[in-house]
């Protein structure tokens, strides 16, 4: 099974990792990749170069920021196979993110299980397309949405989305906290905002524009809102 | 040549300036400079954006270009194209930071082979891009008003870039301390970069989209200059001219946008009323109390023009209503001959188009001119609990002086004190403060 591990931090805490987190990072890299359990990942940039994305009444909306202001954030994720959620759960307590913040899982549903993704195209930046619900749009028109499949055809095709998913819903994510060193689990997203991630894709495009284009296609931007996020390389300040 | 050093572009120098003393030639050049730095300093950081891709790096040549230009002028003479040099200066001081990063080498080259291509006067050839783009500050001043910027970072980049103001200055003008300010900036050149916002003028299918948001950026930047929000300065020209030389610009590369225009003649009404809104003593001059014969007819003129233009394409606008609101008095020979109720209506189509509870307390003023004043307070008895105005002095101002005109003294004063409170700048504090000593002076003798 597919799980997602979305990696939550208070942005203003960027400074506090330390050399003890980043070698704990290297070595969950190390133990993830070597056993095949990592299938994709990446850092995120933090929150203020998030664009949210979202179209009303045939409006494009573009704003500054993520799809919900909040202390801790998105900052980013790793795509893990494994046989179940328990097993799911301790990857992510050992992950540095657990307990610099909090790592919520996952699990992947329907579609195209992930896969190693191509190392990225000169000249292009790849983006993390965070779904997520609004909710001040009622169930109704929610339901009344389009499938994501065309879109996804469409951006496969033009070499845009490399990898997505839909999530499975937030009351069904697991939540992991590591404080003196003891993992607290909690079910439930790693907070309880009334936007809530639905889904993500991961976009490789030549610009924002283009990112920006991407999402205002999607079905869910006409019914929920769309963050588009730029990677954060590797070892980058 | 040793780093550092630029060579003088073609184009040969005047003589040394006849100088009485070393001092006049200092300040003359000093003044020339300044109006160089006018003219010339968004060119220059639009060109080097475009060429370098840093920005921190294009203002900081910039700013080495003109520091040199004061310190060489003064004894070299002031070039015959003052523009030119400080293009060429700016971006050889840029070649030769570059050169001295390794990461940088290909750019390098590439500025080289741009720079060696020119004719050496340092002028790009006009419409030399793929783009069309006549005019280089127009990426710059669609990549500073990009949608995924925060509304107040565009316009911090904004001013900077294109209009060379300090970041002290900006600050001030917004209230901010300088270190947010500071912050501000940076972070939306980093936003920049890490997002990968395109340096560009958006492809025209976009177009229709991305204007209003440079819109709303242009007219903060000529409200700014129309009515500074603090310190003593009520008008900074720089300001207004800039907002409406890049409203110029803009109506011009899209003819088929109504809404440019409207700002552009939005702008050149308000502007045209410079001269009579500040009287000698620094004082602010209501629109009523103007010596109409000082508003700059030839401006009024032009704005007539691109009103009509606009008004043509028969989709209403924001800026459209406004400024049809500010061609009304325009129209108006004196105060008294002013059309209000027609003011009053247009008021009314603007706070339907936008719902801005700004435009609303506009509309109670008008109607209380058209209808009297006790009509104009019951609006604002409507507007005020909503608490969208609180801690806007012009709305207890307003107040005051329906409450005035009703011969309601005691409460006028009250609220002449609460609106002189809130009031930021000088001329208009001292305004509030006058009419709070009459009001006083009043309820006393009643």
């Amino acid at each position: 099974m597919q799980y997602m591990l979305i990696h939550a931090g208070a942005p203003d805490l960027d400074w506090a990792w330390d050399d003890e987190a980043w070698a704990a990072l290297t070595s969950w890299l190390d133990e993830a990749i070597g056993s095949g359990v990592s299938i994709e990942g990446s850092p995120l940039r933090l929150d203020a170069d998030a664009t949210t994305v979202k179209v009303r009444d045939g409006q494009l909306i573009v704003t500054d920021g993520p799809y919900a202001e909040t202390k801790e954030q998105v900052a980013g994720y790793d795509v893990i196979e494994c046989a179940g959620l328990e097993e799911a759960t301790g990857w992510a307590g050992r992950h540095p993110h657990s307990w610099m913040g909090a790592v919520e899982v996952r699990a992947l549903v329907g579609g195209a299980p992930a896969v190693h993704l191509p190392a990225p195209r000169a000249g292009q930046t790849r983006y993390m397309m965070l779904v997520c619900t609004d909710p001040a749009v009622g169930p109704q028109e929610v339901a009344s949405m389009e499938s994501a499949d065309a879109w996804a055809a469409e951006m496969d095709g033009r070499g845009i989305r490399l990898f997505g998913s839909e999530l499975e819903p937030p009351s069904a994510a697991r939540t992991v906290r590591v404080r003196e060193r003891r993992a607290i689990v909690t079910d439930g997203p790693f907070v309880e905002t009334k936007e809530q991630v639905a889904g993500f894709d991961v976009l490789e495009c030549a610009d924002l524009d283009e990112a920006i284009e991407a999402a205002a296609k999607h079905p869910m931007a006409r019914v929920g809102i769309v963050e588009v996020r730029p990677f954060r390389p590797l070892g980058d300040d | 040549m040793p780093a550092g050093q630029s060579p003088e572009p073609a184009g040969g120098a005047v003589g040394a300036p006849a100088a009485d003393t070393e001092a006049t030639a200092a300040s003359t050049v000093e003044t020339v400079v300044a109006d160089a730095f006018r003219q010339e300093w968004g060119r220059i950081t639009a060109a080097l954006i475009h060429q370098t891709g840093d920005w921190d790096l294009a203002e900081e040549c910039a700013q080495d270009a003109f520091a040199q230009a004061l310190r060489r002028w003064p004894g070299d003479g002031v070039p015959n194209r003052p523009g030119a040099w400080l293009m060429t200066v700016a971006r050889n001081g840029a070649i030769d930071r570059l050169r001295r990063s390794s990461t940088y080498h290909a750019k390098v080259e590439e500025m080289a082979v741009m720079a060696s291509r020119e004719t050496g006067t340092g002028d790009p050839e006009p419409g030399a891009d793929d783009s069309g783009v006549a005019d280089e500050r127009l990426r710059l001043i669609f990549t500073c008003c990009h949608p995924a910027l925060a509304l107040e970072a565009r316009v911090a980049l904004t001013l900077r870039t294109l209009t060379g103001l300090g970041t002290a200055e900006i600050a001030r003008a917004f209230l901010v301390p300088e270190a947010t300010m500071a912050k501000r900036l940076v972070r939306a050149k980093q936003k920049i970069a890490h997002a990968r916002i395109p340096y560009r003028v958006p492809p025209a299918s976009a177009l229709p989209q991305r204007v209003p948001g440079v819109l709303a950026v242009l007219y903060l930047v000529f409200n700014e200059g129309y009515a500074a929000s603090a310190g003593d300065d009520l008008i900074r020209r720089d300001l207004c001219d800039r907002a409406i030389a890049l409203a110029q610009l803009l109506a011009e590369l899209l003819p088929a946008e109504p809404e440019a225009k409207g700002l552009l003649a939005l702008m050149l009404f308000q502007h045209a009323r410079q001269a009579a809104r500040v009287n000698d003593r620094g004082d602010l001059v209501t629109l009523e109390d103007q010596d109409r014969a000082r508003w700059d007819q030839a401006r009024i003129g032009l704005a007539r023009r691109h009103l009509e233009d606009a008004l043509a394409a028969r989709r209403p606008g924001q800026y459209l209503i406004q400024a049809a609101i500010a061609a009304c008095h325009a129209a108006a020979p004196t105060a008294l001959a002013t059309d209000w109720p027609r003011i009053a209506r247009l008021y009314q189509h603007l706070a339907d188009l936008t719902g801005s509870p700004v435009v609303e307390l506009n509309r109670a003023v008008a109607v209380a001119m058209a209808d009297g004043p006790a009509a104009g307070l019951a609006l604002l008895q409507r507007l005020e609990p909503a608490g969208a105005l609180a801690g806007y002095y012009l709305l207890p101002a307003t107040r005051a002086d329906f409450l005035r005109r009703l011969g309601r003294h005691q409460e006028a004063a009250s609220a002449y004190e609460q609106a002189a409170a809130l009031a930021g700048t000088g001329p208009e504090r001292r305004f509030l403060n006058a009419r709070l000593a009459e009001a006083r002076a009043q309820d006393r003798s009643v």
